[in-house]
């Protein structure tokens, strides 16, 4: 089982790492570049709390292999807040409107709320709430989540139309 | 809950890819989007030696619309799929039944030759395509070959692909015409597997008369299913005389054996299983009708 | 309070941004699984496969020889440490239920923890855990609780019948004519399926040991509990254990106390030359995390022919599992004695048994007697449509008004400060159920299923157990005049950390920017009970005071020695110390800190130097009561079996708020889990005793998609204690699942249908449907 090198970007910095084949994505970033903000909820690819960007798409980093990120660039939720470590307006309207209690949840929120709100910079509630469903919280009850991606949408610079 | 060790391999393209697949034999898997084995992994329910990954292979890539058909490789994202205006025009019925698959976080690495080739019988790709009649491009050392959908899907999570063959592409037939197009699932939750869902398309004559139609059946047994014996009752029927409850009970007589879990006894799936068909009929010759 | 000039409050009662939020938004966060530990292990648990087994022997040795596996270990390694293993929370001297940290001998559900595998890392450590041959010899489980008490098997020798313990009050048969004479009596058994708490983080634990002391890091509600116990199970002295925490994401009763897991890892860590991490991952979290609700009642209501009740009674049987985690015999006696609720009922009894079955054991979650509101409840709407009578006429007939309290329940529960009638009226009048009445009509004109139910209860907070009954804050002024706090407390999603730096801000009359906490480590905190109980606000609030009070009449001491003014005229507020009326004559906080710590000369005769207090709070009630009223509304489909939540309404009495945006979440958070509960959730067996959810695939939590609006009203009475302050971290939970379940019974009123049986499954609402009738019996 020879292990691979890889090169990817994280967060703008470049990583060169030697890894096993099998070491997920998560792990990866975890455990040898430290960015413990990617949390894993279940491993399995259903609760969302691991979701970074890969290249700017939403994805999974438990169900990719690390092997896979090979040449890509990828953004976690360390990699999210402002160039001068202010918060995003995501980040800020999570905050404002109590989107957010034990914060384990949180990172995969971010980041796929993020993406969400770029493409889709003007959703409908239905939208909005099929947008989170990928992402399981159990402390909010979703409702702080919910006013918090009305409030990011209205202010989002592509939504205001 | 972490994957038991494997080697990776990344050919280049298709060729290199079943090469690999013939030389490490069946202890090799291809992966592509991974969006369904890598759980299995993780939960060691699936323990390849090799994983060969088709993300990176040449060739696989893409939607091309060829006269009457659409050509869509089999590592082309549903995300891509989804954001595809050649398909939403041509395809509707396929570019309908991929918002339902799972989360968008899912279809972002989820491809389209992955949920084929998983031949998961609750999920929605592979019963738009029996309903559709499309046709499955697979390539092998021993070359190319084309199989139709309907004879793809052999039992549960199995296939016709032979363990050192790969789904290539999928060509989608584009229905022209007054045709209309719907897709009804129920799940228990947004983003959930089906209990039971059905992929309806339906073609019209000038006479309002059903021309032709397809009604493409998941969660509903052991692979996708397409609801012949309801189609012929239909076809050739004025659309207004077709009662949408009538098609979904006879889809549902035709069943021989229903999957049952905690979530759906085999009854309760049969009963929702009219249902959606019925509702995904009179929705599709609504479509048509206005077509 | 104390006498001295309290200035206003300036944040109390406001929605003051969190001060937990920063690090959890951008990543920084730290949760257990965040620690590493130079050299640190990984450990994974070889878990039974069978729900019943003896084991006849164990072989290491293709296991061992995995490359990177540094230790493998079963019961005779480990279970021969402990010590003493009993839980401060529930005492020494209780008739405790069996707990071996790894199985000895039988193994006694799927996922029975049987060897330890400790290895370089958790990939490593699972491909050893597949190797470790386990010889088992199958057993015949005993799966359903509801027959266990007939079963020949018994899950543990020394409990005959199965039956882990039972309470109870008076004989029912002394409310015998009682029953017989009322002109209506409800009977009905109401059976409740297993869900979980399934926070989102999963349990985990880092141990450490290091000349002669070991360091823990723990995904916990109660740090000082994991101390106590951990020191009590090794034979360790107390100040020989540190338990850290930072973050926990979750924990919902999960983490109240350590389970046998934990347990191991402790013993094991002994053992090793580094660090041993073990995380319990979701399959794990969801096969031996433990279990709740799984329960059953035989429920009895009497009313006169005017619907006033008369009496109430329920025979309680629930399922503890195999390793019921803590002593859960206790907590069930919660479910009879609050089963007459919040309503004027003159008589009562209830009787309650516990019983082990072959599944994971029972653990705390969220309002852990909530089975009384939803046997109360359920009943209430069936008597009402059998009486012909408005079910929301039925609860006004009945529910205590404040002229009545307090007011002791027949099962001796005394309630006060308590608003059941008012919340009751405010939820229907938010929700305009005159006009939702019409609204349904019209509906059901055009075929379409709309339901309102409601549940109406009264709720124990801040009980003062052992553990529970007082709670120590330090409060520290630096040098600079910011200001350090100092509590048990610890972040698990209960907003503690704003929570005490908004209380301490006031208490000391500075600016909520200038104050800091320090929670979680219990080198540093003050012993305290942690979050469990719907504690952590009034007890936290009751430290801070008692503390800041001390550290107030310092401050006022030095200012007027510095001001020369008397001690009354002084006043706190802003940052400064200010004579009365004459607010251009003042000293800031900062400068009175320096002349503390710097200047003790200029300090005034008797007072210490220094600005660092401690004090510890006593609670002044053996409970606090809380009290709210749900109301649901919801479509129903009756082809799918589908129920759509259209408006949740919660009126509740909490007392006054601290935070208001803390406590619509903890309600919000709440009444999530109590609709995934009687909706989705489902812990479930096959028959031979495996778990078929151990998935997030098949567990099915509620998304944002399944869960409506929620609707927030308030009540204010003052509970006993400082600032009036009541519990409110449970209720949600509570009044949730009878509320929806009684909506989808009125929205299927016109077939005829009765709920007795959850969850609510669309299968199960079409079957009701179909059947026009309840499926009342067990299983």
């Amino acid at each position: 089982m020879p292990d691979i090198e890889i090169r990817l970007t994280v967060n703008d910095r470049a990583w060169r790492a030697t890894v096993a084949p099998r070491l997920t994505l998560a792990d990866f970033l975890r455990e040898r570049c430290g960015l413990t903000g990617t949390h894993l909820g279940c491993e399995h690819g259903v609760c969302g709390a691991c979701t970074i960007l890969v290249d700017g798409e939403a994805v999974r980093a438990c169900l990719m292999f690390a092997v896979q990120a090979d040449g890509t660039r990828i953004t976690t939720v360390e990699g999210i807040a402002e160039p001068g470590g202010d918060l995003s307006p995501i980040q800020a309207a999570f905050r404002d409107h109590h989107g957010l209690q034990c914060g384990f949840c949180t990172p995969g929120l971010i980041t796929s709320v993020t993406a969400f709100l770029r493409d889709n910079p003007d959703p409908t509630d239905d939208e909005i709430r099929t947008g989170l469903s990928g992402n399981l919280c159990r402390c909010t009850g979703y409702q702080g989540i919910i006013a918090a991606v009305r409030a990011a949408a209205r202010t989002h610079p592509s939504g205001k139309r | 809950m972490k994957p038991a060790a494997f080697d990776y391999h990344a050919p280049g393209d298709a060729d290199e890819a079943v090469a690999l697949l013939a030389e490490l034999g069946d202890e090799a898997r291809p992966i592509a989007g991974g969006q369904s084995l890598m759980p299995m992994l993780a939960l060691r329910l699936a323990l390849p030696e090799h994983l060969v990954d088709l993300g990176r292979a040449e060739g696989l890539r893409g939607i091309e619309e060829r006269g009457d058909s659409v050509w869509i490789g089999a590592t082309t994202t549903q995300r891509t799929i989804e954001r595809s205006a050649a398909v939403a025009r041509a395809v509707p019925l396929l570019a309908r039944a991929t918002p339902l698959i799972g989360h968008f976080q899912i279809r972002n690495r989820g491809t389209l030759g992955g949920s084929l080739a998983h031949a998961d019988a609750a999920a929605e790709y592979p019963a738009v395509a029996v309903a559709l009649d499309a046709r499955f491009e697979t390539l092998s050392p021993r070359g190319a070959r084309t199989v139709p959908a309907t004879e793809f899907s052999t039992g549960v999570y199995s296939t016709d692909l032979e363990p050192d063959e790969l789904l290539t592409g999928a060509v989608f037939p584009v229905w022209s015409g007054r045709c209309g197009f719907a897709i009804e699932e129920f799940t228990r939750r947004s983003g959930d597997f089906a209990v039971a869902g059905a992929a309806v398309a339906v073609e019209l004559d000038a006479g309002s008369c059903v021309s032709r139609c397809g009604i493409g059946l998941f969660g509903l047994g052991s692979t996708p299913l397409r609801a012949t014996a309801a189609e012929a009752a239909a076809t050739g029927s004025p659309s207004g005389d077709v009662t949408p409850e009538d098609v979904g009970r006879t889809a549902m007589a035709e069943l021989e054996s229903v999957p049952a879990d905690l979530h759906a006894s085999a009854g309760y799936r049969r009963h929702i299983g009219a249902a959606v068909v019925a509702r995904a009929w009179h929705r599709a010759v609504q479509e048509a009708a206005h077509a | 309070m104390d006498g001295l000039r309290t200035a206003a409050a300036r944040y109390a009662g406001t929605r003051v941004a969190r001060v937990e939020d920063p690090r959890l938004l951008t990543g920084h966060g730290t949760f257990v699984d965040d620690v590493v530990r130079p050299g640190m292990f990984h450990g994974c648990f070889v878990r039974s496969p069978l729900a019943r087994a003896r084991i006849a022997g164990i072989d290491l040795s293709g296991a061992l020889a995995v490359e990177g596996v540094h230790a493998i270990f079963v019961a005779d390694d480990l279970n021969p440490g402990v010590h003493e293993q009993w839980y401060t929370l529930i005492g020494r001297d209780v008739p405790d239920t069996p707990r071996p940290p790894l199985a000895e001998g039988e193994v006694r559900f799927v996922g029975d923890p049987v060897a330890l595998v400790v290895a370089a890392d958790r990939y490593v450590a699972e491909d050893a855990a597949e190797l470790v041959a386990v010889d088992y010899e199958p057993l015949p489980p005993v799966v359903d609780y509801v027959t266990a008490r007939e079963s020949d098997e018994l899950v543990h020798a020394a409990y005959p019948r199965n039956v882990a313990g039972d309470l109870g009050g008076a004989p029912l048969a002394d409310l015998a004519p009682v029953f017989e004479e009322a002109a209506w009596v409800v009977h009905e058994t109401v059976y409740q399926q297993a869900y979980a708490p399934v926070p989102m983080e999963t349990r985990g634990i880092v141990a450490e040991w290091s000349a002669g002391e070991l360091t823990i890091w723990a995904a916990t509600q109660s740090p000082h509990e994991v101390r106590l116990f951990c020191a009590r199970l090794l034979g360790l002295p107390e100040h020989r254990v540190r338990v850290v925490m930072r973050d926990t994401g979750g924990g919902f009763g999960q983490k109240v106390v350590p389970q046998r897991e934990d347990m191991c890892v402790m013993l094991a860590a002994p053992k090793l030359p580094g660090a041993l991490k073990w995380i319990e991952d979701r399959r794990e979290n969801l096969q031996a995390a433990g279990m709740s609700r799984h329960e059953h009642g035989e429920a009895r209501l009497a009313f006169d022919a005017d619907g006033a009740l008369l009496a109430a009674a329920i025979d309680h049987v629930q399922d503890v599992g195999a390793y019921p985690v803590p002593w859960p015999v206790g907590t069930a006696a919660a479910v009879g004695m609050l089963f007459p609720g919040p309503y004027r009922v003159p008589a009562g009894t209830f009787s309650t048994t516990s019983v082990f079955s072959n599944t994971v054991g029972r653990a705390a979650y969220r309002g852990p007697w909530q089975f009384e509101s939803v046997a109360r409840e359920l009943l209430l709407d069936t008597a009402a449509r059998r009486m012909g009578m408005d079910p929301v006429e039925l609860r006004r007939r009945n529910l205590l008004r404040r002229d009545e309290l307090p007011y002791v329940n027949p099962t001796g529960m005394p309630y006060s400060d308590v608003t059941p009638l008012e919340t009751f009226e405010q939820a229907l009048k938010m929700l305009d159920y005159d006009a939702f009445r019409d609204e349904q009509r019209a509906a059901r004109e055009e075929g379409r299923h709309l339901g309102v139910g409601t549940c109406t209860y009264v709720e124990p907070t801040t009980a003062a157990m052992p553990l529970y009954g007082t709670e120590g804050a330090t409060i520290r002024i630096e040098p600079s005049g910011t200001v350090n706090v100092y509590v048990s407390g610890g972040s698990s999603g209960n907003s503690i950390e704003t929570t005490v730096v908004q209380l301490t801000a006031d208490a000391l009359g500075v600016d909520i920017a200038d104050v800091s906490t320090i929670q979680g480590d219990t080198a540093i905190t003050p012993f305290g009970g942690g979050s469990g109980g719907s504690r952590s606000g009034s007890m936290t609030a009751g430290a801070v005071a008692e503390t800041a009070s001390v550290l107030r009449e310092r401050l006022v001491a030095i200012a007027a020695h510095r001001l020369e003014a008397a001690v009354e005229d002084i006043e706190l507020g802003g940052g400064q110390a200010r004579v009365r009326g004459v607010p251009s004559v003042g000293v800031a906080v900062s400068e009175l800190a320096e002349i503390a710590y710097f200047h003790p000369e200029q300090l005034p005769p008797g007072v210490p130097p220094g600005l660092e207090a401690s004090g510890r709070y006593r609670a002044e009630s053996p409970i606090i009561w809380a009290n709210a009223t749900h109301v649901c509304t919801c479509e129903v489909d009756v082809v799918t079996g589908r129920v759509t939540l259209l408006r949740h309404i919660v009126s509740e009495d909490c007392g006054p708020m601290i935070n208001p945006s803390v406590v619509e979440g903890q309600i919000a958070g709440g009444t999530v889990q109590g609709i995934g509960g009687v909706l989705y959730e489902h812990l479930a067996y096959d028959a031979d005793g495996n778990p078929i959810t151990s998935t997030f695939m098949d567990y099915l939590l509620p998304t944002a998609s399944e869960v409506p609006d929620i609707e927030y009203g308030h009540i204010e009475t003052l509970a006993p204690g400082p600032g009036g302050y009541k519990g409110v971290g449970e209720g949600g939970a509570i009044g949730t699942p009878p509320a929806v379940a009684n909506a989808v019974a009125d929205a299927l009123a016109p077939f005829g249908v009765e709920i007795t049986r959850l969850p609510l499954t669309p299968e199960a609402i079409v079957a009701l449907v179909d059947g026009g009738a309840r499926t009342a019996v067990p299983r």
